[in-house]
């Protein structure tokens, strides 16, 4: 056990960490190689980089846009990410493990306000995951990975929370530290390849719009180029007809009025 | 904002499809607008080879790169589709309508897909998923209204025009869309409705004669005036139905005294380009460039028309020389500044009835047009009432997109599509409801009519029109 505890928090932990950091380095410079590709290809260079800015702050700023709609919900889910970024930097406990380990070390968080923020994000969690189950859109929306992120999400904030603030048997100790570390490198290793990429690429959605929006010059002919249709654009007559064999597969049956029976 | 759900009948109406059952079987496509005949051979195939090519050559890989990482699928967006609001269902929330596309690129333009593709034996891209994505990119009116609700910036209408793009490159596209641009492109009159020059000269004398009349004065619309400062291109059908609006542009000239022309080279400022293919919004905008030049003018001006205020305003740099291409403004901008600037005089007391303002979604949405149409009519309109929403966060007329010019699907329009606006306008109790764009006026009349509202739709230059007052009068 406590062998596996050890694995749990230097090899496990140093290879989950690196993984996480590289990966979302990746992925951040990736979009921005993109967006700096798609930038160039254009003539046109006007962007309105204020309002790319207005637009990226306002959801980090939690004041006006966010609560227009859905006031409750908007509230969960911002001190839920509150709590989930700040307490696995900024608590004491980890903060200190870090100094030792490196040399380095942060301001932390005092060990009040670290429990009430993972309170929160506990209970964060729970509605969050209970309004995906049981809010009818938002159910329509979910796939499994986005019923499973809240609760293993949960998993490192409730153990940790046991462990501070409860007093439990040594082994039951054990096992609470074994699953918090096992799961936080779980989370770790997740993050740059599953939606919670968006913790790093969230600033970056604006830019990214704006510039898709940026049709290249000359693209639609070059498309035609490579299709092999320059002399069919989709304006002529039967541009899209004759062009190929003569239809030799039996088509099968197709309802007229497939959207009439749409969820009534 | 609440919208009252649809009973089984109005659903039924709405979603009737009105085509043969033998045409719908022959192209294989169970949608509600017409389509011309297309090779039904390997659509999948050949829609993956046009996704291909243009992601090659355009600017969209990024977002949907991005988007496939970042959509977290909280489901904000469902409070700010009109089309969700209305049916409820599951298929119109924003995010799920991205999610046809956005499946289509993850599967086949991303390793990992591919490899999961191979491993699970997954077919991929079925005829099946493209008469779905034919379905519900023209069920949604590519309004941005959602884009803002999005905390990770999705925007759902630059992947529905992704969409329709490659759909067209197939052969799906609204015929109704398709032959205006057939005219536009490569028709005798050049133009999406077909106006030939002698017509649109005859209707514009007729309406100086009108305004001689009416105002008494000369209030000329110049035609070919070489070295003009302006070129107006309003939406071309203003030419037949608008006349209204048109004499209110003419007489905001006529009283500043700027110089101003129509080309009978090129008029028309519609460009359904922006609706369902890049290269026709290319190919429309050079036409105006090129009209531009033989004239020698030196702005671009735009009539009361969303889209192509739009299409001009933001694509006019990108085809047209980037930082040096002429500058495009919209006819209210103008109206606005030379009203600050005291060139214009109107008069407040004509105007008495109850006015409200619907923001067309493509020139509010980037809050480019937002608060200019509104000093103007409350500097003359003495009853004057907002929407709520408005501004930039107005709900769309339900004919967005280029489906308002889709005449077999109006009772989708008026029905779904519009039925939010229709509850917000009856809010307002207004007389006229002032809706300046061609595409908006076309629906919100239709809406207002499908629904018993009794209002009447105008342009801000026709309400303009009446109280403006020149010095000579009388
Ligand atoms: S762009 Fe408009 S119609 Fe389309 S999904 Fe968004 S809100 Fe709905
Ligand atoms: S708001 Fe954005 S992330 Fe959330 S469900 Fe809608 S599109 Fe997806």
């Amino acid at each position: 056990m406590q062998a596996w505890i050890e694995f749990g928090q230097g090899p496990l932990f140093r290879f989950a960490f690196v993984l996480m950091a590289l990966g979302l380095a990746r992925i951040f410079v990736l979009t921005l190689v993109n967006v700096a590709e798609a930038y160039r290809r254009n003539p046109d260079k006007i962007i309105n980089y204020r309002e790319v800015f207005n637009k990226t702050v306002a959801w980090f700023i939690p004041a006006g846009r966010l609560w227009r709609k859905r006031p409750v919900y908007s509230l969960v889910s911002f001190l839920f990410h509150a709590g989930l970024i700040l307490v696995p930097l900024f608590l004491a406990a980890h903060v200190s493990l870090w100094r030792q380990s490196t040399g380095f070390g942060w301001f932390s968080l005092p060990q009040g306000l670290a429990d009430a923020l993972t309170l929160i994000a506990l209970a964060g969690a729970l509605i969050l995951f209970l309004m995906r189950a049981f809010y009818a859109p938002a159910r329509a929306l979910s796939r499994r990975q986005d019923y499973a992120w809240p609760l293993l999400l949960a998993v490192p904030f409730l153990t940790g929370y046991l462990m501070v603030n409860v007093s439990v048997s040594a082994s039951g100790y054990q096992w609470m530290m074994l699953l918090h570390l096992y799961s936080a490198a779980l989370i770790m290793i997740l993050i740059p390849f599953t939606k919670i990429a968006h913790c790093i690429l969230a600033p970056l959605s604006q830019v990214v719009t704006a510039v898709s929006w940026k049709f290249p010059a000359g693209a639609g002919d070059r498309v035609l180029e490579t299709l092999g249709l320059e002399d069919r654009p989709t304006w002529v007559d039967k541009p899209r007809l004759g062009i190929e064999r003569e239809m030799t597969r039996e088509l099968p049956e197709v309802k007229p009025a497939e959207k009439e029976a749409k969820a009534s | 904002m609440k919208v009252n759900p649809l009973s089984p009948e109005e659903r039924q109406k709405a979603f009737a499809n009105s085509k043969k059952p033998e045409v719908v079987r022959r192209q294989q496509l169970p949608v509600q607008y017409h389509v011309e005949d297309h090779d039904l051979q390997d659509r999948p195939r050949r829609f993956l080879e046009a996704f291909a090519a243009i992601l090659k050559h355009t600017n969209y890989r990024p977002a949907l790169e991005h988007y496939v990482r970042v959509s977290a699928k909280c489901s904000r967006c469902t409070t700010h589709c009109q089309v969700y609001l209305a049916t409820g269902d599951p298929r119109d929330v924003p995010c799920n309508r991205s999610e046809l596309l956005l499946w289509v690129y993850r599967r086949h333009f991303t390793v990992a897909g591919v490899l999961r593709g191979r491993l699970t034996a997954d077919p991929g891209l079925t005829d099946e998923h493209i008469q779905r994505m034919a379905a519900s990119f023209y069920d949604c009116t590519a309004c941005r209204r959602c884009h803002f609700e999005c905390p990770l910036g999705v925007d759902h209408a630059l992947i529905t025009h992704l969409g329709r793009y490659i759909l067209s490159e197939i052969g799906i596209a609204p015929r109704a869309l398709v032959v205006s641009v057939r005219e536009q492109l490569i028709g005798a009159s050049g133009n999406t409705s077909a106006i030939p020059v002698p017509a649109l000269l005859d209707t514009l004398e007729f309406l100086s004669d009108d305004m001689k009349e009416e105002k008494g004065v000369d209030i000329p619309f110049p035609i070919d005036q070489e070295g003009a400062e302006y070129l107006f291109l309003p939406a071309v059908s203003d030419f037949l139905m608008e006349a209204d609006t048109l004499m209110g542009n003419a007489a905001v000239f006529a009283a500043t005294g700027d110089r101003w022309t129509v080309g009978t080279g090129y008029f028309d400022g519609i460009n359904y380009g922006l609706f369902y293919s890049d290269q026709v919004l290319e190919k429309v905008l050079l036409k105006i460039k090129a009209e531009a030049e033989r004239l020698k003018v030196k702005k671009i001006l735009i009539g009361e028309c969303g889209h192509a205020s739009r299409t001009a305003k933001f694509f006019y740099p990108t085809y047209c020389g980037g930082k040096e291409a002429l500058p495009v403004i919209n006819i209210m901008e103008y109206t606005w500044q030379r009203w600050k600037e005291g060139r214009i005089k109107l008069n407040p007391d004509v105007i008495t009835e109850k006015v409200t303002y619907h923001d067309p979604c493509n020139i509010a949405r980037p809050g480019w047009i937002v608060n200019q149409p509104r000093e103007l009519l409350k500097a003359f309109c003495r009853d004057y009432v907002e929407m709520t929403p408005g501004g930039r966060d107005n709900i769309c007329c339900g004919g967005g997109g280029g489906t308002v010019s889709i005449d077999e699907i109006r009772p989708y329009r008026t029905i779904v599509g519009g039925r939010a606006k229709a509850e917000q306008i009856r809010a307002t109790g207004a007389k006229y409801v002032v809706a300046p764009c061609a595409n908006c006026k076309k629906q919100l009349r239709e809406l207002v009519e499908d629904n018993g509202i009794d209002c009447e739709i105008v342009g801000l230059h026709d309400l303009l029109y009446k109280a403006i007052v020149f010095d000579k009068q009388g």
